[in-house]
């Protein structure tokens, strides 16, 4: 049983399905503590570089390539969502 | 110049003409098109990955690949291979144009590796495996007879069959305004060394000063449907190709040179 999604991680979890076109995943069934890339959704690179891109736009602030956190700011649902609700300007 | 080439395959995709029986067979008269246009043909061939990324281009490309090499019975990983497009993917072009004049630093990751001319060429390889040479080619209004000309060519030079795919897709924005293109277009062809023990069909291929080889207009009932896109002068050589009886037609090469094409 996965753990339930907050209202940021329900919204961010509706950016990554559209923005990066997932084909059959429902926003409500990705499971919050589970690896977003390689195992779990199975995002790769150009998926990373597209998902800062939409998170810039809709959130008003910058993810870097070369920030040495991404490993772990990227590591989940929960734990990208904890980073937008820190960062974010707008949105 | 003279290029004599087998025909072993042949495939064709439009909305409203899905597939090269359903084609040949409104050009011939034998029945109407289908009222309701198809969908965007789903590149089945692709990993997950690449599938959501695929763009309109992409996505007709494959199809007709698929169906040709399907129709010659060979396996796509070894064909070398020519995609040709007119005008590649205009409506990320405008994207890219517009998003660099107002927000530079804010451009898509994918449509950015989605922009480059070879787009389709580079999809098709990932997804066959294939290690075999292809070619992307563009040459305006002329590119069908063009990517024609270089796959006949690769074929007697290597003495391979190769595969030759066209398409083109709807322009998007500004650009439409200097560039038009509606809908999606795409066709290929499997073309191979001339066989004399084999029954085939087979093209000769000649180039003529233009006013001697004026390029051949489409007059079947295909036409109107496939008219408003860029690779619409490919129709002739497709109506010609539905008929089972030996014809000549002339296509574009450049204000200079017409290729005459005879179809045997």
């Amino acid at each position: 049983m996965s753990a339930t999604q907050t209202a940021g991680e329900r919204e961010l979890a509706e950016l990554i399905v559209t923005a990066l076109n997932l084909e059959g995943v429902a926003p409500g069934d990705i499971d919050p503590e589970a690896p977003l890339f390689k195992t779990g959704l199975g995002l790769d690179s150009i998926d990373a570089l597209e998902l800062a891109l939409e998170i810039s736009k809709r959130y008003g602030f910058q993810l870097r390539s070369d920030d040495e956190n991404n490993v772990r700011i990227f590591s989940s649902l929960r734990s990208l969502a904890a980073h937008i609700a820190t960062n974010r300007v707008n949105g | 110049m003279t290029l004599r080439v087998a025909i072993e395959g042949v495939s064709f995709w439009a909305s409203r003409l899905p597939g090269w029986e359903i084609a040949r067979a409104v050009i011939r008269g034998d029945q109407a098109p289908p009222e309701a246009p198809s969908p965007r043909p789903s590149p089945t061939l692709l990993a997950p990955t690449e599938r959501r990324r695929a763009p309109d281009t992409v996505a007709v490309a494959l199809e007709v690949a698929v169906r040709a090499c399907e129709a010659a019975g060979r396996k796509p990983s070894e064909l070398p291979s020519v995609f040709a497009s007119t005008h590649g993917d205009l409506a990320i072009s405008d994207y890219m144009c517009s998003t660099l004049a107002t927000t530079p630093t804010l451009i898509s990751p994918v449509k950015f590796h989605n922009s480059v001319h070879n787009a389709a060429a580079g999809y098709w390889s990932i997804g066959t495996g294939s290690l075999a040479p292809y070619t992307a080619i563009s040459a305006y209004e002329s590119t069908f007879g063009e990517g024609l000309v270089e796959a006949a060519t690769q074929v007697v030079c290597e003495q391979r069959p190769v595969l030759y795919v066209a398409f083109d897709i709807e322009a998007k924005g500004a650009l439409s305004s200097m560039a038009p293109s509606r809908g999606l277009l795409g066709a290929a062809l499997v073309l191979a060394p001339v066989s004399s023990s084999q029954q085939q069909r087979s093209l000769i291929l000649t180039t003529e000063p233009v006013d001697q080889c004026q390029p051949t207009l489409a007059r079947s009932a295909a036409a109107p449907l496939v008219a408003d896109n860029a690779l619409a002068p490919c129709l002739p050589f497709f109506e010609v190709l539905a008929s089972s009886s030996p014809r000549t037609l002339c296509l574009a090469l450049s204000r200079q040179l017409a290729l005459n094409v005879q179809v045997n």
